[in-house]
């Protein structure tokens, strides 16, 4: 009865998880892309500790909690510094229309699930059936990245995708040891840090955070 | 079993509800809306006087207007009313419920959609040839994302009968947290919206050209036809709005035929409407109007939700 409820809420959390990506697809404003990346980390925070609780693995409370710290807290008040920056200017029409994309995503889905089925085959954990959103997930986010123009939005569609993968972790096997999770945590900050460093300088350089705008060199 | 007659009383009985409910559901959004935006609101009861007026309203008629022109009030609201008896409202299984299933009860509405389209363009105005195309392209793209939701739910409870649906939710609870549920109820929520011209779609409440659709294909209409087919189109919020409530999350409705539960079904299903009503009151005020070319891809998104929905329900087995 316990694994069947575990079932069925990994499952949901996972789809939700992964309908915050789908719905970054069809938004425009910087803002709404910061906050639905917000509300994403949210839901997955939420997900570590009902993993955590129904699985017995106290540890992932604390990866739940620095989760929460880094990605709900301190990433999204940067990236609200960066948008006030640089006024709140929209996504320019993304390389692939929304129509098509949303589409495509639905596809993305329909690829995870067969990518991962011998993965799903061969785990037992209540959770294995979370697994191919995950990966559905990091599918939609490798795509975000890929379309969007500006780079600000390619940031975040970075920290979704890079959710994904926290997301297939903590399904797939409960989570890897702390240490591990801390480092991928750090080594996502640093990124992100680092990239933010990049879009002021191109900002400063080009006026515009737009890299389609890049392709030749100005000078 | 129920016996015939009483089979037929209670059919009788669930439409007539619905009818009457219809106009209060409108009138209720409509009030709760003005009370956000903080406007006083026109009374709840006010659609009830305003079919009344219409009724005994003399009806003009263009001289180009054919024979469709006249019939269209009638098919449209002779749809909606079909359907009513086919939806469990407040009990389930209804006895009529082998007559027709959830893909009768959506294409019934389509029908209407239809040939209100076609009385739009009838007439040769320009308003109601604009309000047709526009409702013909979101009827067009909403149809996939129906049908997809549709079939979502289906898998879950292996019938597309409502009944059966309905049913086999409130024996097995457990379905309602399952993603394959959850993710068409959303798929049908925005769909629901689009269907009945409500507000990311289109305006119910203004006659602004430039978005109007369904205002501007019953344009041309007046007195007892615009009564008709302004109530077909209150009724089918209705029938959307019980599909929503009874079908994904059914307690309450009854399923034995006694008068307390039946008096428990009518309580639960106006407390169901109220809420859903609250909902759609709330995001009204919230959000804006969608541009026309925009509407595709609130659209697409059903459309993915649902596709998620069968996926689910459909590999995770």
């Amino acid at each position: 009865m316990n694994n069947q409820l575990f079932f069925q809420l990994s499952t949901l959390g996972a789809s939700v998880i992964l309908l915050f990506g789908i719905t970054l697809l069809w938004r425009k404003s910087m803002r709404s892309y910061a906050e639905t990346f917000k509300w994403q980390s949210v839901a997955l925070s939420l997900m570590f500790i009902v993993i955590g609780y129904l699985g017995k693995d106290p540890e992932l409370y604390a990866v739940a909690a620095a989760l929460f710290i880094l990605k709900a807290i301190i990433i999204p008040n940067y990236l609200r510094r960066m948008e006030k920056r640089f006024g709140d200017d929209r996504e320019l029409k993304p390389y692939v229309n929304v129509a098509t994309s949303l589409v495509l995503a639905g596809l993305f889905v329909l690829l995870a699930y067969s990518v991962t089925r011998p993965l799903v085959m061969v785990s037992d954990l209540p959770t294995r059936a979370g697994m191919p959103l995950a990966m559905g997930l990091i599918f939609v986010g490798l795509f975000l990245i890929i379309t969007r123009k500006k780079a600000m939005a390619q940031i975040i569609s970075f920290l979704v995708m890079e959710n994904g993968i926290a997301l297939l972790a903590a399904l797939g096997t409960y989570g890897t040891p702390l240490i591990v999770e801390l480092g991928v945590f750090l080594d996502a900050l640093m990124g992100f840090l680092v990239m933010q460093v990049f879009v002021y300088h191109i900002h400063d350089t080009f006026e515009t955070i737009d890299v389609d705008q890049m392709n030749e060199l100005k000078h | 079993m129920v016996t015939l007659v009483n089979a037929i009383l209670l059919e009788i009985g669930q439409a007539v509800l619905a009818l009457l409910l219809a106009p209060g559901l409108v009138g209720f959004v409509r009030w709760l809306k003005a009370r956000l935006q903080n406007r006083l609101g026109a009374p709840v009861w006010l659609p009830y006087v305003e079919l009344w007026k219409l009724f005994g309203k003399e009806v003009v008629i263009s001289r180009n207007a054919s024979w469709l022109f006249r019939v269209t009030p009638y098919i449209v609201f002779a749809c909606v009313l079909v359907v009513t008896f086919l939806v469990p409202m407040i009990i389930a299984p209804l006895p009529f419920d082998n007559a027709g299933d959830l893909l009768v009860v959506v294409y019934l509405l389509l029908l209407g959609t239809f040939f209100l389209a076609l009385a739009g363009l009838d007439t040769g105005t320009a308003f109601g040839g604009m309000g047709s195309s526009r409702e013909m392209t979101i009827a067009a793209l909403a149809e996939p994302a129906i049908a997809l939701a549709i079939f979502g739910l289906a898998l879950g409870a292996g019938s597309t009968n409502l009944g059966q649906i309905v049913t086999l939710t409130l024996i097995n609870p457990g379905v309602t947290i399952n993603p394959g549920h959850f993710l068409a109820f959303a798929a049908m929520f925005i769909v629901s919206l689009a269907e009945t011209g409500r507000l990311p779609v289109d305006n119910p409440s203004t006659h602004l050209e430039l978005t109007m659709i369904h205002e501007a294909m019953i344009l041309e209409y007046s007195g007892r036809y615009l009564a008709l087919i302004e109530w077909a189109s209150w009724l089918k919020l209705t029938v959307f709005f019980t599909l929503l409530a009874n079908l994904f999350i059914p307690w309450g409705i009854a399923t034995t035929l006694t008068l307390g539960s039946l008096g428990l079904a009518v309580l639960t299903l106006i407390l169901k409407l109220v809420v859903l009503g609250v909902t759609v009151a709330v995001i009204e005020t919230r959000i804006a109007k969608l541009r026309l070319f925009r509407v595709p891809e609130l659209i697409g998104m059903s459309f993915v939700l649902a596709l998620l929905a069968i996926t689910s329900s459909f590999l995770l087995k």
